[in-house]
């Protein structure tokens, strides 16, 4: 009886031993080839949904983003890429430049005609209509964006696209610095698929958004492989259109486009330091350590700091509801007396320049954007920060004074208590409202911070009425060929006042006539010294206004990189011109077809 | 037997009548947060839209289908008939995944790293803090600080300190996620070991304290039974010491059973810091992303597993009680 | 009870718990007085500070100096910037520009460096080396050019008025100044937070805040646990069963998820220290009830009870002279034990960004909280978390200690 039993759990191990074998021999790839795959870090939190570029719920952050500053072009295209470097487009789908006509009112695009879709079909202006026209219809958020801007999208022949801008009742174009955003801003989807999932979601525009796009047709080099709440795989398609000569010429260079979904920033960087991960996304204090201190191989775009390019502002809006805050002493006391070094070195850590370096305005400190307005002319109205003395001064002088010895000053008899509020686990968000707070006991006026959560905050700093922050931090727009106009109007716009669910700006509900005369303007000016003037006016009314004030300037996109497997990555001084965006948004993907093995 | 009938038909009736009470308060408690939800999900679709109507129609479209306008008790019906068909609706903060869809796959993970931990650590608690009271002199002296020392130090601190040390520093530990970050699951011995390998430090930072918590508690409840007039009775009588040892500790081990079961039953949340520090998948950090972004249907789903699996472990042990502890047993033919 | 105070001093593990809270508290009352100052204040610009004496390097050039020749001064100087490992790598950079190394002493720093001046170049791109060597390379050049400096410095100071610089003073490589005559020194023994906080003087005020809270968190939680654990163990019956189910509800939800739900729901602007420590109370009785009422049931038959009940004394006066006495040992231990609890839960509570304001006080988990952020256990800056944990483990393993000691008073079949 024990002779049995033992044969019997011989044999079964025996049996375990076997099909563990012969699975693991039938299985597909078990390891991603490490010299094949490269691997990023802080684009996707949490599991992908879908593969539905039409609708806005995928969370599928390397597949599917649209932004007018650089679309992740890896598996869907565009027409353009952005540049964020110099402002300019490369054509991707398109062929050659856009050109308008002669009334600034319509566009014409060309398709390049090796441009196919990966089942073969060439790429044709339909389709490109036939996606705009879906946008609009399912109302998702690219339909919404552009529809008050396009009238009409249509396809001319099977390579030429006419795109028709909105006017108005004078003739001229609502806004025409919204046409090249639409151009590098959204994927040209092919029009067969769109209606077979039309199709099998009977026309319903929820259905179609909640529908997870699986069998989706696409064109760019790359297309799902593996996703599960570990980690989402991208790998090459071989048949690729853009190794054609009239595109990059070549295929990219990684075979599979990894990304371990991390819970949060630390674990990201662990793995970075490890080697885990090649290109990182998150915002790293003191990276500099990661190679001075502990000589791993990794670097930034720039060697020095910033060590980043800065393209935006996070901003602390006054809530213009307070009475207190509508006197504009007060408001520009609080921003003379912040210690923006001191947000720079604590909140940043270095990587952003001062505001000695890049005096504020309304613009980021790229070359392009400082440009457009006149230094000198505003050069009295900019502070650098930390004016303790300044700030007292001025405070006194509009008799805003503390008659009752708490150390707080009083308007109109009451005390000044404001509360300063970013989302909670925004670090150096965080950091940059406690020195605000500091500043404030420094010259008297009560200051405390407060860290909702981030479902909270989004909710009421974006409400109609401002009720329950009197400073909060949000971020302004990017880079976007609609910058400076586009932050400008962000700023101090007042068609934003009284709007619910208000993302697009003026979260302070400030109001300044000029300011909308100006911001109307600048969209149909061409002449440039015209062009000069109405951004040097809006400085400065937004410096003598200070309906807000920035904090410090901030990248979009972080970039670091490790060179333990892979090298000849996208850098300031290479010369090639390629944007510091992963690798991945707008002309940055140009990055991938350059990168080269350490040990090939 | 008859007397067993009245007692468990009272026990099952107070547990039904607890699941009852606990469906309702998990049901509510997420909806008393702050924040709206629904206006959280059209946050992330109106980036970059400008008109007023069209975001006011993305919201009005939501709350529909998530029944957010309607009255709360209406709402609280809809759940439970939704319960029955075995759909727990559709998470906020994931749109569009199901919740049973997230849970399911987290809840795995986290059963196989705490399920383990804790029957490990129990055993080895308790056998240390038996020995502990056996054998005393020295090798007690020394170990009831230790485990006591061990057990003082925070869930959190151990697993950072165990972070540093092994996976940051001395770099023989991974230092995140549930498998190798270059595999693709599938059921190869590689993947396997990766798969144990990244369990190691999460497995211990929770093991580590929970036996110095049962060495210490096991420890005192031998130490009393030991000097029981019994023991000295059989001492006397010069039975082997062998044979009385296994006496004792089944008595000592009845309120440590308890605890057992209570741990299993709460292990499901208790595993959150563990994994929100080493970046395991899990339960844990579903139940903390789900609270962070106020996702309702996601927190009342993991709360109602965690309910679920802590009634029917301490509904099992008062089974299982019944039929071990004489006492029980006696009273029923009071 | 005096007898039963003596006893528990001369319990060897309580007197050993006591000294280790006692030592936390002394500390905590005494070093703000000797080093005041607000314990938030943002002294350092920058992150995480390392532990150490920091002299201001504007006085000490002012100081009057002394002069000394040490022998290896200047190789001290040079192994600063030029380990073992540099070296090799100087020589790699060599043979990979194809320079001949064959006749050169990895340890002749002289030759070594004579040679770097001479052949190094920073635009040169050797194939196969990566950027990340590449701009190695360019520091260690920067560090060494530093290291050759002349041998005498000068200190220039700008005129106002005129914008020409004129020279203060001079600095020798043997000139060394003594640190007690700098004017400003300042000492961190456990260098600077992410905000650039002085950590230690952060930590003795969070220990304060955290023990406020854990005794309010523990208080709360014991009275209620004890009104529970009396009215369902000595009234008994419908009562009980009433008690054991609000115990079982609580119970089966688990409590960490209701502490974060309900910290979650209050508005932080009114999540003060003291209401967090409320909550705390509010949602840790649970245990505290059931040991409470197991005693108390075990009590209720007994004799004196008995009589009580027969001379027809009311319910509270049985409570409180014939149940309460004999369960204060237990009730105290508990107490205690709830005070290590909720200082435990405090801490887990704010790693998660639930806990107090920020603004206010620091208190224990904050700091972890803001550390964690800060990524401190990654790049290496121990001091801004490793003491935060050690606190909290000796707080809690004192308190329990002191558990122990007067358990084992209490109960003397578990004395040694």
């Amino acid at each position: 009886m024990r002779k049995t039993r033992k044969l019997l759990s011989l044999l079964l191990a025996l049996t375990v031993a076997c099909s563990l074998a012969i699975v693991s021999a039938s299985a597909e790839t078990v390891e991603l080839p490490r010299n094949e795959t490269l691997y990023f870090a802080g684009q996707q939190w949490g599991t992908v949904v879908g593969w539905n570029p039409l609708s806005d719920d995928m969370n599928n952050a390397m597949a599917i983003v649209q932004s007018s500053g650089g679309s992740r072009t890896l598996m869907f295209e565009t027409l353009y890429m952005y540049n964020m470097l110099d402002g300019s487009l490369t054509p991707l789908l398109a062929d050659g430049d856009y050109v308008w006509n002669d009334d600034q009112t319509e566009v014409t695009v060309k398709i390049k005609a090796a441009a196919k879709w990966s089942d073969g079909t060439a790429i044709t202006a339909e389709d490109v209509a036939y996606t705009f026209d879906t946008n609009v219809a399912i109302a998702n958020n690219k339909g919404n964006t552009y529809s008050p801007y396009i009238d009409s999208v249509t396809a001319v022949d099977e390579s030429t696209v006419l795109i028709k801008l909105k006017l108005n009742e004078d003739g001229t174009a609502v806004n025409p610095l919204m046409l090249p955003c639409y151009l590098c801003d959204c994927y040209v989807l092919q029009k067969a698929w769109i209606q077979t999932v039309e199709a099998r979601c009977n026309n319903d525009a929820t259905e179609i958004k909640k529908d997870t796009g699986d069998d989706v047709v696409w064109s760019g080099p790359y297309t799902k492989y593996y996703t599960d709440d570990q980690k989402v795989v991208l790998i090459r398609d071989d048949s690729y259109w853009g190794q054609d000569e009239s595109m990059w010429g070549s295929l990219p260079v990684p075979k599979y486009i990894a990304h371990v979904i991390y819970a949060d920033n630390a674990a990201g960087q662990t793995a970075l330091k490890a080697g885990e991960v090649d290109v990182c996304q998150e915002f790293i204090s003191n990276v500099q350590d990661l190679w001075e201190k502990d000589g791993l191989p990794i670097s930034t775009y720039l060697d020095d700091a910033p060590y980043g390019v800065c393209v935006n502002m996070p901003t602390a809006y006054y809530n213009m509801e307070i009475p207190a805050l509508q006197n504009v002493a007060v408001r520009k006391a609080i921003a003379m007396a912040v210690d923006y070094d001191a947000i720079n070195q604590n909140a940043m850590t270095g990587q952003s320049p001062t505001f000695t370096d890049v005096p504020r305005s309304c613009m980021n400190p790229t070359d392009g954007e400082q440009s457009t307005f006149d230094h000198e002319a505003v050069a009295d109205l900019q502070w650098a920060g930390n004016d303790i003395d300044g700030a007292i001064a001025l405070l006194d002088e509009a008799g805003i004074v503390d008659t009752d010895g708490d150390g707080i000053r009083e308007l109109n008899g009451e005390n000044i208590s404001l509360n300063a509020c970013c989302p909670n686990g925004w670090t150096d968000w965080m950091a940059a409202m406690e020195i605000v707070a500091a500043a404030g006991q420094k010259i008297g006026i009560d200051i405390t911070t407060e860290f909702p959560e981030w479902s909270v905050y989004q909710t009421v700093f974006t409400a109609a009425s401002q009720t329950e922050y009197d400073i909060f931090m949000y971020a302004t727009e990017s880079s976007t060929p609609a910058q400076p106009w586009s932050r400008i109007r962000q700023l101090m716009s007042s068609e934003f006042i009284g709007m619910e669910g208000n993302w697009s700006g003026n979260f302070g509900h400030y109001s300044n006539a000029d300011a909308d005369e100006i911001i109307a303007k600048i969209p149909s000016t061409t002449d440039e010294a015209e062009l000069k003037e109405l951004y040097t006016e809006a400085v400065e009314i937004y410096l003598t206004e200070v309906p807000s004030f920035s904090l410090m300037y901030r990248p979009n996109v972080f970039y670091a990189v490790n060179e333990s497997v892979w090298t000849n990555y996208p850098s300031q001084d290479d010369g090639r011109n390629i944007p510091p965006t992963d690798c991945t948004d707008g002309y940055g993907i140009a990055g991938l077809y350059g990168l080269e093995l350490v040990n090939p | 037997m008859k007397g067993y009938r009245k007692y468990f038909r009272k026990k099952i009736i107070w547990f039904l009548i607890t699941f009852a009470a606990a469906l309702l308060v998990n049901f509510l408690l997420p909806r008393l947060m702050p924040g709206d939800p629904v206006s959280a999900i059209v946050g992330k679709q109106a980036q970059g839209v400008t008109s007023a109507t069209a975001i006011q129609d993305m919201y009005n479209t939501y709350a529909k289908e998530f029944g957010t306008d309607q009255p709360v008790w209406k709402q609280f019906f809809t759940y439970v008939i939704n319960l029955c068909k075995g759909d727990m609706g559709t998470s906020f903060g994931q749109y569009p995944r199901k919740v049973a869809d997230i849970i399911g796959s987290a809840i795995w993970w986290t059963i196989c790293l705490q399920f383990p931990a804790i029957i490990v650590g129990w055993l080895l608690g308790n056998i240390l803090g038996a020995l502990a009271a056996y054998i005393r002199k020295g090798f007690d002296k020394v170990l009831m600080p230790v485990s006591l020392f061990f057990s003082s130090i925070p869930a959190f601190g151990m697993a950072v300190i165990l972070l540093v040390v092994f996976a940051v520093n001395l770099q023989i530990a991974p230092v995140s996620g549930g498998y190798g970050f270059d595999m693709i699951p599938n059921l190869s011995w590689k993947f396997i070991v990766s798969v144990i390998q990244h369990y190691q430090l999460p497995f211990w930072s929770i093991v580590l304290i929970a036996i110095g918590g049962q060495a210490i508690g096991m420890r005192s409840m031998s130490i009393y039974e030991l000097n029981a007039d019994y023991v000295k009775y059989a001492r006397f009588l010069g039975i082997k010491d062998r044979k009385i040892v296994r006496y004792v500790f089944r008595n000592a081990m009845l309120p440590q059973v308890t605890g057992l079961a209570l741990s299993i039953g709460t292990m499901v949340g208790g595993a959150l810091v563990a994994e929100i520090i080493f970046s395991y998948p899990g339960l844990g950090t579903t139940i903390y992303d789900a609270v962070t972004t106020s996702d309702y249907p996601l927190i009342s789903g993991s709360t109602l597993i965690i309910t679920v699996m802590v009634l029917i472990a301490m509904f099992i042990l008062d089974i299982v009680y019944g039929f071990i502890d004489p006492r029980v047993k006696a009273a029923q033919f009071d | 009870m005096k007898n039963t105070i003596r006893q528990v001093f001369h319990s060897p593990k309580f007197v050993v718990g006591f000294c280790i809270f006692a030592a936390i508290l002394l500390t905590m009352l005494i070093y703000p007085l000797i080093n005041p100052g607000d314990p938030l204040e943002m002294i350092g610009l920058g992150t995480f500070a390392e532990p150490g004496t920091y002299i201001s390097l504007y006085d000490s050039v002012t100081t009057d100096t002394r002069t000394f020749k040490i022998a290896d001064a200047d190789d001290n100087r040079i192994n600063s910037i030029l380990d073992s490992e540099d070296r090799v790598n100087m020589v790699n950079w060599f043979t990979v520009n194809d320079i001949d190394v064959s006749e050169l002493d990895i340890s002749d720093t002289d030759t070594l460096l004579s040679m770097w001046e001479e052949y190094y170049d920073s635009s040169i791109k050797p194939a196969g080396m990566t950027k990340a060597m590449r701009n190695y390379y360019k520091r260690l050049d920067s560090n060494i050019a530093k290291v050759m400096n002349a041998d005498i410095l000068t200190v220039s100071e700008e005129d106002e008025d005129t914008g020409e610089t004129e020279e203060i003073t001079t600095i020798e490589k043997t000139d060394y100044v003594n640190v007690d005559d700098v004017a400003n020194v300042v000492t961190l023994p456990l260098g600077t937070d992410n905000f650039g906080r002085d950590t230690l003087k952060e930590l003795v005020s969070a220990c304060g805040t955290s023990i406020k809270i854990g005794l309010i968190a523990g208080s709360v939680a014991t009275l209620i646990g004890l009104l529970l654990g009396l009215l369902g163990g000595y009234i008994g019956g419908f009562v009980d069963d009433i008690v054991m189910f609000f115990t079982n509800v609580f119970t089966v939800i688990p409590s960490f998820v209701l502490l974060i739900l309900i910290s979650y729901s209050i508005n932080q602007d009114q999540r003060g220290a003291n209401t967090v420590a409320l909550v705390i109370g509010l949602t840790s009785w649970v245990w505290t009830t059931r040991a409470v009422r197991s005693q108390v049931m075990s009590l209720r038959n007994r004799d004196h009870v008995n009589l009580s009940r027969l001379s027809g004394h009311s319910l509270m006066r049985i409570i409180l002279t014939d149940i309460l006495p004999y369960i204060a040992s237990y009730v105290v231990m508990a107490f205690i034990l709830q005070v290590s609890s909720g200082i435990l839960a405090e801490a887990q509570l704010s790693l998660l960004g639930l806990g107090p304001r920020t603004t206010e006080v620091p208190t224990l988990g904050l700091m972890m909280n803001w550390a964690m952020l800060y990524n401190a256990h990654l790049n290496g800056s121990w001091w801004a978390y490793f003491p935060v944990i050690l606190l909290i483990a000796f707080i809690s393993f004192s308190l329990n200690l002191m558990n122990t000691g007067m358990d084992q008073v209490f109960n003397p079949t578990l004395r040694d």
